[in-house]
């Protein structure tokens, strides 16, 4: 009866959470969003790209001078260039509009800046000026290099595969960084999705005075846990749907986005820091669930729960006040005290194990205070739901509800 | 008609900080027979339902219902009507109907059959799919007495069950409590309506200040706050006596209250015998709600919740 009461509330608590339209109103705004600016990035890549490519090959009337002699005539000619030697009658001339510019190489383009001049043809236009004088003196680099192999270089197009050893064994560097830092991410997500739903889940039964009627019917940790896994549902279908643009921007528009190439393949999953980002996202997930509840079982209006809501939110950010130390010295006082301390240990000692300094020891005693306290959170939210949620407007006095025989 | 006892409270005591709300109340409430559960407001009815369906932790005494202390798993048998009304205001009525049909064992289909004959009998049919807070209070006072009968509970808990209805739905909200009675459920029923109170119930019990102030049949109660009445119409000086108390004296209409242990017939005799002429003579008992203004109306300060 409790499997087929706790499928019930499940399923009753998602399915109304989905067939509300303010649910998809609100869901498919984010995807929704990053398609119309995906959109905007492959139109604008698409029109800068073309910009860019015609005004690396624009054909300019124009006049120059070369102290550098990198710039030679037959080279400043196939771009439309005229060699002068009169830098005040070749700005007149750019001034009357007889040439579109005037460009002045200086001694060292390296370090000194090239002189433009040119007649305003717009904003968007003027830019070709800047890029033909870079491509001209990138044309002229390569030309006194004379080799493909070492232009790719000078440019910087080289690729470099690093490996690296801790303890002896292969670490896998950045690429095993990611992987556990996953976790984190997950754990912001659902967090701030299914924060306010977490702390509004039992005031509604509250506020609609349906209280009597479901505690009379149902066991309070039953409706409780169905509750907090009809909400994870949902949160992870929403994560779904709001990874699904990006997805699929990356599948298929990847070149058009600019976005990165990423070889998953040389991710290093390692499973000590997986198993232990697992855990840590399980126990923070479960800390903040029973809390949230527990809050909501006391306050009688969403309202008056917001500041307690407002400061375990900033619980979950202050870590990043201190990530260059959790980086670069763990043992700090201050990422210590984040460390254990229940509210902010699942960031830090997520950040930590993404870094690989959390120790095994810490590990374990961060995941067993995560699990216990989460747990009781969880216990004492059902007691105060039980004994608190009868109070229906009222503000409930925790001290007078611990004091009620826990049958729950 | 009267069984063994499905309710039994035992020297009940509840206390909210300093104040104390019930004090030694115990009753018997048997299987089968429809129980009125009567005082007045904040004499402590309610939290007595609360406690013997473990939302409150009592003070002292044991509240046990068909012999043990009641577990929401038992939910299954107990259809409960609270005094606070509510349900899920922004689902649709079908949907509640489901979902509290599922809680009390039903499969969904015969959840859904059940809603949909019910929403047919209480002229509800078109709002099955309509959201709670679309429906009048009177409609959803109806949905959730549907849902508190739903799968025909063993035991009936009502507290004030026609609290806002009109007269006609009053009626057939009364018609659906004597089926589920007819049908086999104990029901106990908390009402300020004292017609409904001799029309349904079996036995009473009236609570004041936390205390029982009388236990047992109507009758019984009739009995000991009322007794009988008489009403006489006659001509000629009433005399005084031993045998009677004069409760309304008017120009040729008297009533008599009879003392304890006098006979009727004596108190005629008595009238004849001192030249009263009497036209009419006649007994009948005193109202529950003649009963319930006298052992009320004089308490100024409610106790409880």
């Amino acid at each position: 009866m409790a499997r087929h009461n706790l499928n019930t509330v499940i399923g009753f608590e998602f399915f109304r959470t989905v067939k509300k339209r303010r649910f998809w109103i609100t869901t498919l705004a984010i995807p929704v969003a990053l398609a119309i600016v995906f959109a905007l990035i492959i139109i604008s890549n698409q029109s800068t790209s073309t910009t860019a490519k015609a005004q690396k090959n624009a054909h300019l009337s124009f006049t120059y001078t070369d102290d550098s002699g990198l710039v030679t005539d037959t080279l400043a000619a196939t771009y439309g260039g005229t060699k002068t030697t009169d830098g005040a009658r070749a700005i007149a001339e750019v001034k009357t509009g007889t040439v579109d510019a005037y460009f002045v190489f200086p001694v060292d383009p390296v370090t000194q800046p090239v002189r433009v001049y040119g007649t305003d043809k717009g904003i968007f236009e003027n830019g070709k000026y800047d890029a033909v004088a870079k491509q001209i003196l990138i044309a002229a680099a390569q030309q006194k290099i004379s080799s493909p192999q070492l232009t790719a270089l000078a440019q910087g197009n080289v690729t470099i595969k690093s490996q690296t050893y801790r303890d002896g064994k292969v670490s896998g560097g950045l690429n095993a960084v990611i992987p556990p830092l996953l976790f984190l991410l997950i754990f912001y997500v659902s967090i701030i999705l299914l924060g306010n739903q977490m702390l509004s889940s039992t005031l509604e039964e509250k506020e609609n005075r349906v209280t009597e009627m479901i505690l009379t019917t149902l066991n309070p940790t039953t409706l409780i846990i169905g509750k907090v896994i009809s909400l994870f549902m949902v949160g992870l279908m929403q994560m779904l749907i709001f990874a699904l643009p990006v997805i699929i921007g990356y599948l298929f528009f990847r070149s058009n986005l600019s976005l990165p190439d990423l070889d998953l393949s040389h991710l290093s999953l390692e499973p000590g820091p997986m198993i232990v980002g697992a855990l840590l996202l399980l126990g923070g997930f479960i800390l903040f669930t029973g809390t949230l509840v527990a809050v909501g079982a006391v306050m009688p209006t969403v309202k008056e729960a917001g500041p307690i809501f407002a400061s375990l939110m900033v619980l979950i950010f202050v870590p990043f006040y201190v990530v260059s130390l959790i980086v670069s010295d763990p043992h700090a006082l201050i990422v210590q005290i984040f460390t254990y301390f229940p509210y902010s240990a699942p960031v830090t000692a997520m950040l930590r194990n993404g870094f690989g300094s959390l120790t095994p020891l810490e590990s374990a005693t961060v995941i067993a205070e995560l699990f216990i306290l989460g747990f009781i959170a969880l216990r004492l939210a059902v007691h105060l739901f039980r004994y608190g949620s009868i109070e229906y407007s009222k503000k409930l006095s925790i001290r007078n509800t611990l004091r009620r025989r826990n049958h729950a | 008609m009267v069984g063994e006892p499905l309710v039994r409270i035992r020297d009940f005591r509840m206390d909210f900080g300093n104040q104390t709300v019930i004090r030694d109340l115990s009753f018997d409430v048997h299987a089968g027979e429809t129980f009125g559960f009567l005082g007045s407001n904040g004499s402590g009815k309610t939290t007595t339902l609360r406690a013997l369906l473990g939302i409150y932790q009592p003070t002292a005494g044991t509240l046990h219902i068909d012999g043990k202390v009641f577990e929401p798993r038992d939910g299954a048998r107990l259809g409960y009507l609270p005094e606070e009304r509510g349900l899920y205001k922004k689902e649709s009525v079908l949907d509640v109907m489901v979902y509290f049909g599922r809680l009390k064992g039903l499969s969904r289909q015969k959840a859904k059959d059940w809603s949909r004959t019910y929403l047919e009998r209480v002229s509800l049919t078109d709002k099955a799919t309509a959201r709670l807070d679309k429906l009048s209070g009177g409609q959803q006072q109806k949905i959730q007495l549907g849902v508190t009968i739903m799968n025909d509970p063993e035991l009936l808990i009502l507290d004030e069950p026609t609290q806002g209805f009109d007269p006609v739905n009053r009626r057939l909200l009364m018609d659906i409590i004597e089926d589920q009675k007819r049908a086999g459920a104990t029901v106990i029923m908390v009402t300020h309506q004292m017609e409904e109170v001799e029309r349904l119930c079996d036995r009473v019990l009236l609570l004041k200040n936390g205390t029982a102030e009388a236990y047992g049949t109507i009758e019984d109660v009739q009995d000991r706050y009322g007794a009988t009445i008489i009403r006489l119409q006659h001509s000629g000086l009433l005399p005084a006596s031993d045998l009677y108390d004069i409760t309304l004296a008017e120009h040729d209409y008297a009533e008599l209250a009879p003392r304890a242990g006098t006979a009727e017939a004596d108190i005629l005799r008595e009238l004849v015998r001192h030249g009263v002429a009497v036209r009419s003579f006649t007994t009948a008992r005193t109202s529950l709600e003649e009963i319930f203004i006298r052992v009320y109306g004089e308490q100024n300060q409610p106790v409880g919740a």
